[in-house]
């Protein structure tokens, strides 16, 4: 089974069309790979549909960086139950 | 050298201030004052206490009918009688919106007098409008009314150029036998002095109305001549320190003050010529002139009068209370002028279709976490207008999420995230970015979107 940050960057890669090999863990989604204002929401919204959880839209669009993105999603996977 | 400033000290808060007794949301935004309004006047400072407005009985009068139809096609007898009611009710029990004046002249005229006099309503009150001319009179009294307002022009251009009177003297004498004839036909006149922020004050103006005075002093209260001063060109100027005749705060002392016409005899009826139109009216109120003559939407000769819409919320905003006023009227009166063909600028303060509708992401961002940020007040319950936004290219996913949002009528805890709305978000992005779009989405556009991506929460909320 893939691991969080796997399928992180999978989506990441989808959302931003590029390849998934131009991602690293400290990369911005803004300034390093290029996100705009409504593929910030859309990579949130697509997050959500991959791992099956509800993520506090405040919190999720403040997330910067790819890293960040995994933990913060490792840890709404915990609280509402998702295993991964 | 450099100069010495204050020190200010950062007050630090964790919790919001928003300055509530100025800004409560249910209300205009109150204009509240610290000191009292100071104008030289001959040299010596005079104080004016806008503390009495709390307990003076300002108005606002209406001339729709009138000057506000020298700016359009007339009116039908059926739309001039319900604008009327319409104003009956916006104008609330207490009569703010005290009068409203008619044309005499044609059967027509006659006629819609009496339809809405036969609708019974209190305030308000139906005058007329007459040339200075004796005969005229008997216009009103057929009418049977109480009031008339009749023209005493009192500029030099209107004396001499346009009416073509010999001296000073021959015109006020003409007037005053004008004004003697509607005593005797028991209609109290009043002399509506065009003209007069381009006329000599102290030469024409003064005398002028200290004989009127004079003359209602022989009459009974409800026949004493009122004055209405009429900034036919837009030349007055609200600031203190101007001179006359082009000062409103030096004009109302004079009369009010030093020919002694009482404030709730003293009206003000203005121009926009210079943009100065609305707070022009107000500071006519603040200064001791109890009136001041408006029209719906500003609607009036050339650029228009007072509007009368602006002045209800001005009045709340120095009242600090509803007063009776039925503000969301002021929305029915709006969509019933659209509809007979009176073009509201989408723009126009209070009623156009965009006054509260924000293009902008950021604002909307604003809207959604507190309406307040980006709202003047709360246009939901004073005038049935929730704030809105369009969608454009710069309204991003925040000003979505607010379009959907209201479309479902969901608050609170109930509204959908942004995030949810990512597929229509999606769409007006490539509606600019593909497309080539140049123009903003109608809302019918954005509706037939929200049905095809986001059926879940149609069938929810619509289905």
């Amino acid at each position: 089974m893939a691991t969080v940050q796997e399928r992180v960057v999978a989506v990441t890669a989808r959302v931003l069309q590029l390849d998934p090999s131009e991602i690293k863990p400290e990369y911005t989604f803004t300034v390093d790979l290029g996100a705009e204002s409504v593929q910030s929401v859309e990579l949130v919204a697509m997050f959500e549909e991959e791992f099956g959880i509800e993520m506090d839209e405040d919190a999720a669009l403040a997330v910067t960086n790819v890293g960040d993105a995994v933990a913060f999603i490792t840890k709404v996977c915990q609280e509402q139950g998702v295993e991964v | 050298m450099s100069e010495k400033y204050d020190s200010h000290s950062l007050v630090d808060a964790t919790e919001p201030n928003f300055l509530e007794e100025t800004f409560d949301y249910g209300l205009p935004p109150l204009i509240r004052f610290d000191g009292p309004l100071v104008e030289y006047i001959d040299g010596q400072p005079v104080e004016f206490d806008p503390a009495t407005l709390a307990g003076r009985d300002i108005v606002i009068t209406d001339t729709t009918f009138r000057d506000g139809q020298q700016a359009r096609p007339p009116y039908t007898v059926e739309q001039m009688v319900h604008i009327y009611d319409l104003l009956a009710k916006l104008g609330g029990p207490r009569g703010v919106i005290r009068q409203t004046e008619f044309f005499l002249y044609t059967k027509n005229d006659r006629a819609t007098l009496d339809r809405c006099r036969e609708l019974g309503h209190a305030f308000p009150e139906c005058t007329g409008w007459i040339r200075a001319v004796k005969g005229d009179f008997r216009l009103v009294k057929e009418a049977r009314l109480k009031e008339s307002g009749m023209l005493t022009s009192c500029s030099d251009y209107h004396i001499f150029q346009k009416l073509k009177f010999k001296s000073r003297q021959e015109c006020m004498d003409s007037y005053c036998e004008v004004v003697d004839a509607a005593f005797e036909a028991g209609v109290r006149p009043r002399c509506h002095l065009e003209d007069v922020t381009r006329a000599d004050i102290e030469g024409f103006v003064l005398p002028f109305v200290e004989r009127l005075m004079r003359m209602s002093e022989q009459v009974p209260d409800e026949l004493k001549a009122k004055i209405r001063l009429c900034d036919t060109m837009g030349f007055g100027v609200s600031f203190p320190g101007v001179e006359l005749p082009r000062s409103i705060p030096k004009l109302i002392y004079k009369l009010n003050r030093e020919v002694g016409v009482p404030g709730d005899r003293l009206e003000w009826h203005g121009h926009n010529d210079f943009h100065k139109v609305h707070t022009n009216g107000a500071t006519a109120w603040l200064y001791g002139c109890d009136a001041v003559n408006t029209t719906l939407f500003g609607f009036g000769e050339r650029t228009g009068n007072p509007p009368l819409e602006g002045a209800v919320i001005e009045y709340i905003a120095l009242k600090g209370e509803l007063c009776g006023l039925q503000t969301q009227v002021i929305t029915e009166i709006a969509d019933y002028m659209r509809s007979i063909g009176l073009p509201v600028p989408d723009n126009y303060p209070l009623v156009g279709k965009a006054f509260n509708t924000t293009r902008a992401g950021i604002h909307a961002g604003g809207l959604r976490q507190d309406e307040r940020i980006y709202n003047i007040f709360d246009t939901t319950k004073l005038l049935g207008r929730p704030p809105r936004v369009a969608l454009t290219d710069k309204s991003g996913s925040d000003g979505v999420a607010l379009w959907v949002n209201e479309f479902f009528g969901l608050k609170g805890d109930q509204r959908i995230s942004v995030i949810k709305c990512h597929k229509v978000a999606r769409w007006v992005n490539d509606q600019y970015e593909k497309e080539g779009r140049m123009t903003a989405i109608s809302d019918e556009e954005l509706e037939t979107q929200v049905r095809e991506l986001m059926p879940q929460y149609w069938e929810k909320y619509k289905g």
